[in-house]
Formats: C-alpha cells, structure tokens, sequence
C-alpha cells in the first residue's frame, strides 16, 4: 500500500510538487532566519563578551553602579592579589585586568604645538604571558602595520583614528585624561601600531596600550578597572558562569563596603539578558508563524486537494477502504510530502546558511554611527537546531493541514456513493 | 442457503419535518450464482437497495441479511470490511484511479486485503485475461475507450473472486457493441465462477440479458421474474 502512495504521489504532481515545494519554502526560509538571528545574536554577544563584558567581570561595587561613565577613581586596587587568588582558585577559566578609560589624544607637530586632537576611548591590556588577552582581541590578527606594545610608553591606534588625526606609527601622541585621585593625567606615548577589530565603534576612536603604561599614565599603581574572566573554549555558559559568580560573590562580597568586589556574568551587564530573551522569543515567533502558515496554506492545499480527488475517496469508501483507514493514508502522504519538503527546504536553507556563516554580510555602511560593540559583518550560525528548526515544523504542518481537510472524508455518507460516483 | 434475504425492509430519509418512502416492505431473496436485474425508472428505488445490499446505507425498518451479516447491525468498519471482502461494484462513470495503470487499478481491491505480492499478480492477470485487456496493462485510463474502461472497472469488481457483484447503469454511457462485449463477458464470469450479478438499470440492452427482473416503482416491488 506504501507503494501504491508512493506511486499516487509521484505520478500526481498537483498532489505532490505544489505542497512540497511550499514546505520546502517553509523550511528553507526559517533555516536560514534562524541561523541568521543565532549568527547576529552570537556575534553581539561574542563582540560584547571580548571588547567589554568578559563572560563574567569583577569590579568593584561603586564601579558597577556607575560602569557606564567608566569611573576609575572607583577602580579596583590590590588586583595582583586577587588576581592570584581567581588564578589558582579557578584556574578553568582565563582571567586577564583591564583598565577603561576615556580622555583626548592630542597628536603634536615638530614644535609641540597641536597638529590635531580627537576624544579618545581606551583599553589597558595585558601583553604578559600570564594573560590571554591580546588573543581574546585578537589584536595581532587586527594589526594592519607596526607592532604590539612593548614598552609602558606605546600605543595602538585603530586604523579610522589614526587617519582622523593624520598619525603614523613612530609618531608621538599625548593622552590627556584624568588620574585615578581625580587630578589632570597627561602622558606621552608613541604609536607603535595601528589595528582594524572591524568593530565600528572601536575603529572610530579606541588606543590600546600596555595596561602597566596606562597605569602610570592614570596613577593606577596594582589598579584595574575589571577583571574579565573567560572560558577556556570561549563559548558563554550562562549556568556555569552564574555558579561562579554566586560562589565568588558568597566569598568577597560585603553589601556594607562599596569597594568590595562583586562578580557580575555577561547576561547581567549591558541588558544582555533581556537581548537574549528577545532573540529567543523571536525565534520562536518565527517558527510558530512558520508552523500557522503553513498549516493553513497546507489545510488549503488539502482542501483542494480532497475536491480533485472526491472521486477517488469515495470510490476507496465503496470498495471497503475504511474511514479511518483512508484517513490514515492520507496522513501518510502528507508525512513523505512533510518529509520531502522539509529535507529539501533544510538541505538547501543549509547550504545558503554555511556559506552565510563563511562569508557574511558586511554592515559596514548600516554603522557609521553605531556605538554597539557588535562585528561590521554579520554571519549566519549553524548550530544543531539548524538542522531541525525548518525540519520538524515542515512535517508538522503538512500533516496538521492534511488532518484538518481530511476531516472531510468522515463526512462523506456512503449511502450517496453511487450517486456521487455517477457524476 | 441465501446469499442475500431481505425481509419487510423499508427504507425512509427525513425530508425537512416529514418523511420520504423509498423503499417500502420489501422482500426479496438471492441465490449464489444469479444474474438479476433490479428495473425501474429514474426515482424508483433502484439505487437506494443496491446501496443496502452493497452495505453503503442501512434500512430503516426489517431486516436486509447479506452473506450472514444483517446489515442494519453493521458498524461501519464491518460494513466496509464486508465490501472489501465480498462484493465487487461496478459504476456507470468507470470511476478508475486516473494516476494509476491498468493493472494497478485491477490490483487496488487486493490491496485493500493484504494479498502477498505473488498471488496478487496472479489474481489480476487472471483478470485481465478474463475481459481480454492483457495487452493494456500499462495503460493509464486516459488511454482507453469508454468500453476498455468499462471492462477494467469489471475486472476490478471480479479480481478478488467476490461472492456479490453489484452493478448501476454499467453501460449507461456505451454504445450498443460495446455494452453487449461487456455483458457477455460478465455472463460469462457469472457462468465461469459463480458470481452473483445484481444489477440496477433501465437500459433495454442489460434487461435482455437478465435471468431474473425485479420490478420497482415508487419503492414497492411491482414484479419478480424469477
């Protein structure tokens, strides 16, 4: 009997191709959504997670309150110490000190005089062997020309920036900021390097220096504005993370004093809780929208479908094909329809997906004027539930449609058969 | 004993709030091996006992017994197990499956019995041969006179051997040669096998064919020529 609807099927393309290219459709657009939606969200996150948030952050408490206008007089001190004491304490996870700040790079011509200025934002990092930070920025990869810092006194320039002011490497340039104790800060660096992170925010005006420079620089002597923790294989564990932080938390904490530290996870900073919350939710408003749709267009199909075929269905009635036998059948057709449609929709969402994941989309132009911290070209992501996302709600709605219109067949009185048939 | 007995059996429909006799105490007996035609005009009830018979509708009123089975007591399952099993039906319109070949139309009521592949096969050659279509097996319906047609819905009807054959206005819709190729083929498969032919007409050409003529109008039996 398999057979027999195999053959139905593949010998009655209004049977077939119609509903199995509109599952295919179905599949396909919701694959490549899906991985497209997961790709941009990865990326924010990936981007947040490296330039700013870490998978999870220590800083102080009065720190935290005010992160957003980077307040280092409320820094961390004695982060050697506790630097130590995370390092062997939780040794799984890579921790590396960071100093933010903010403040004018004013560039001097032969006489000293200004030549150009701009507003300046800036990561002190740390180049030393125990830290893994120049790979988690992948700053040798975002090197265009020079060298990485290897001295207090030297500074990288992304690439926007340094052709804003008309600053090449070897040339010096002065930070003006402020210290750690609020005081005016001026220190005089040179441009040792210029990167691209293909970040936009970051490329429009961001300096990276030794984070031992800029603690001279900021009179931050065994001070730091975070610690950044993350996972070896660098992907976020939301529930590994929230156990770290609650356990560190539980240790160093003191609601009393504002300068203890508090651990905070990635989710928690920057409304990235909420952000993924959203994605989520859309995501899977895009498969139920995915799975009503084609149901009804599928229903439809059905319907239509059942009025060619009246003559058939009633003739299987009379010949002794039970109800619910033929309405199983039907069933049964419209799983290999489901089946068919949804391995070719995914097949094809999936190859567009990986090549989207490998080449991207590049926004450059969309972010002129972004301050996110989110990667200039957009990759799609294939994770496992790619392979299953367009696939299972492709089957189901081709078997829910098929359900609804074949409903009809248990209307079907058989004492007007013979009536029916004659027409 | 009888293949079918119908005893003071009446059939009514619901008309808005009245009722409408289309059948009215009827009783009638059946033998294996008959060749029988129920005769009347359009709206005599000719159609309505086929389809009692055939197990498609149920009596309103005595009882209609068919191979053992009182049909007014069928569940549906088992009225529809009983048609596949026993009785063959024959359309006036062909009514074969457009997507699949001739042999496979043949081949369908097996299917719905779970024959194995071998004897099924067999079975629908065997049918073939009986109405002399061996040479269209791979033919989709669309490629056959309305005669051909008419004899692979015949072949369809006999290929599991049915102890029944019902069949309404058969050659409504064929000239004159082609309705007397399909009757003598089915005289010869009632002489051949022993199947039971009950057929509801009012074409001159079947009704000389016919052993036995049972009469109807308005419902009631007016004459059985037995």
């Amino acid at each position: 009997m398999i057979k027999f609807l195999i053959k139905g099927l593949s010998r009655d393309r209004s049977r077939s191709l119609f509903p199995i290219l509109m599952v295919s459709t179905g599949a396909f657009l919701t694959v490549v959504l899906y991985g497209w939606i997961k790709g941009a969200m990865n990326d924010i996150i990936d981007s947040s997670a490296r330039f700013d948030t870490g998978h999870i952050k220590v800083m102080t408490q009065a720190y935290k309150e005010l992160s957003d206008q980077v307040p280092n007089d409320l820094a961390i001190l004695g982060v050697s110490n506790l630097l130590g004491e995370l390092r062997s304490e939780e040794n799984n996870i890579l921790w590396t000190p960071r100093i933010r700040f903010g403040g004018l790079l004013d560039i001097p011509d032969s006489l000293g005089e200004t030549r150009s200025q701009g507003p300046v934002m800036g990561l002190g990092v740390d180049f030393s062997s125990e830290s893994n930070d120049k790979n988690i920025l992948n700053i040798e990869k975002a090197l265009v020309t020079g060298h990485l810092p290897q001295k207090k006194n030297e500074l990288l320039i992304s690439e926007d920036f340094s052709n804003k002011l008309g600053v090449k490497i070897g040339e010096s340039a002065t930070l003006v900021s402020s210290t750690m104790n609020g005081s005016m800060a001026m220190y005089n660096f040179k441009i040792c390097g210029i990167v691209r992170f293909g970040v936009t925010a970051m490329d429009r005006g961001a300096v990276i220096g030794d984070i031992n420079g800029i603690r001279d620089a900021l009179d931050m002597p065994d001070g730091a504005s975070e610690i950044l923790g993350y996972s070896k294989d660098m992907l976020y564990n939301e529930a590994e993370m929230t156990k770290l932080a609650q356990k560190f938390n539980k240790k160093y904490f003191k609601k009393t004093d504002e300068f203890s530290p508090v651990m905070l996870t990635l989710s928690e900073q920057n409304g990235l809780k909420e952000y993924i919350v959203i994605i989520d939710f859309f995501g899977t408003i895009l498969v139920m929208i995915f799975v009503v749709a084609m149901s009804i267009v599928l229903w439809n199909a059905g319907l239509m479908n059942a009025l060619r075929r009246y003559g058939e269905i009633g003739l299987r009635l009379a010949m002794g094909e039970s109800k619910g036998i033929l309405y199983g059948r039907m069933i049964l057709e419209s799983v290999f329809i489901g089946l068919a449609g949804s391995l070719l929709g995914t097949f094809f969402g999936l190859i567009l997906s990986y090549y989207l994941q490998y080449h991207g989309f590049d926004i450059t132009s969309m972010m002129q004027k972004s301050t996110m911290v989110m990667s200039n070209i957009i990759r799609a992501r294939v994770s496992l539930t790619s392979y299953y996302i367009g696939f299972l709600p492709g089957l189901f709605a081709s078997v829910i449609g098929t359900m609804f219109a074949g409903i009809g067949i248990y209307k079907r009185k058989t004492s007007q058969l013979f009536k029916e048939l004659e027409i | 004993m009888n293949l079918v007995t119908i005893k003071n059996m009446t059939k009514r429909y619901p008309i808005g709030n009245s009722e409408f006799t289309a059948l009215s105490n009827i009783n009638l007996e059946f033998e294996k091996g008959e060749f029988c035609g129920i005769i009347g005009p359009s709206g005599s009830g000719k159609t309505t006992l086929l389809n009692i018979i055939g197990s498609l509708d149920t009596p309103s009123a005595g009882s209609t017994v068919v191979l053992g089975k009182d049909i007014g007591n069928l569940s549906e399952k088992e009225a529809a197990k009983l048609r596949s099993r026993h009785m063959g039906f024959i359309f006036q319109t062909y009514n074969l499956l457009p997507v699949c070949t001739v042999y496979e139309n043949v081949e369908f009521p097996l299917l719905l019995i779970n024959m194995t592949p071998n004897e099924r096969k067999k079975k629908v050659i065997s049918a073939l041969e009986w109405v002399h279509l061996t040479d269209k097996i791979n033919s989709r319906p669309n490629q056959l006179s309305g005669g051909q047609a008419q004899r692979v819905s015949i072949a369809r009807a006999m290929v599991k051997q049915p102890e029944l054959v019902l069949a309404d206005e058969p050659t409504a819709n064929l000239d004159a040669e082609n309705s007397r190729n399909i009757l003598d083929a089915m005289v010869n498969l009632n002489k051949e096998l022993q199947t039971t032919f009950i057929f509801a007409t009012h074409d001159e050409k079947v009704i000389t064919y016919l052993k036995r003529k049972i009469f109807l109008v308005d419902g009631k039996v007016t004459s059985d020529g037995k």
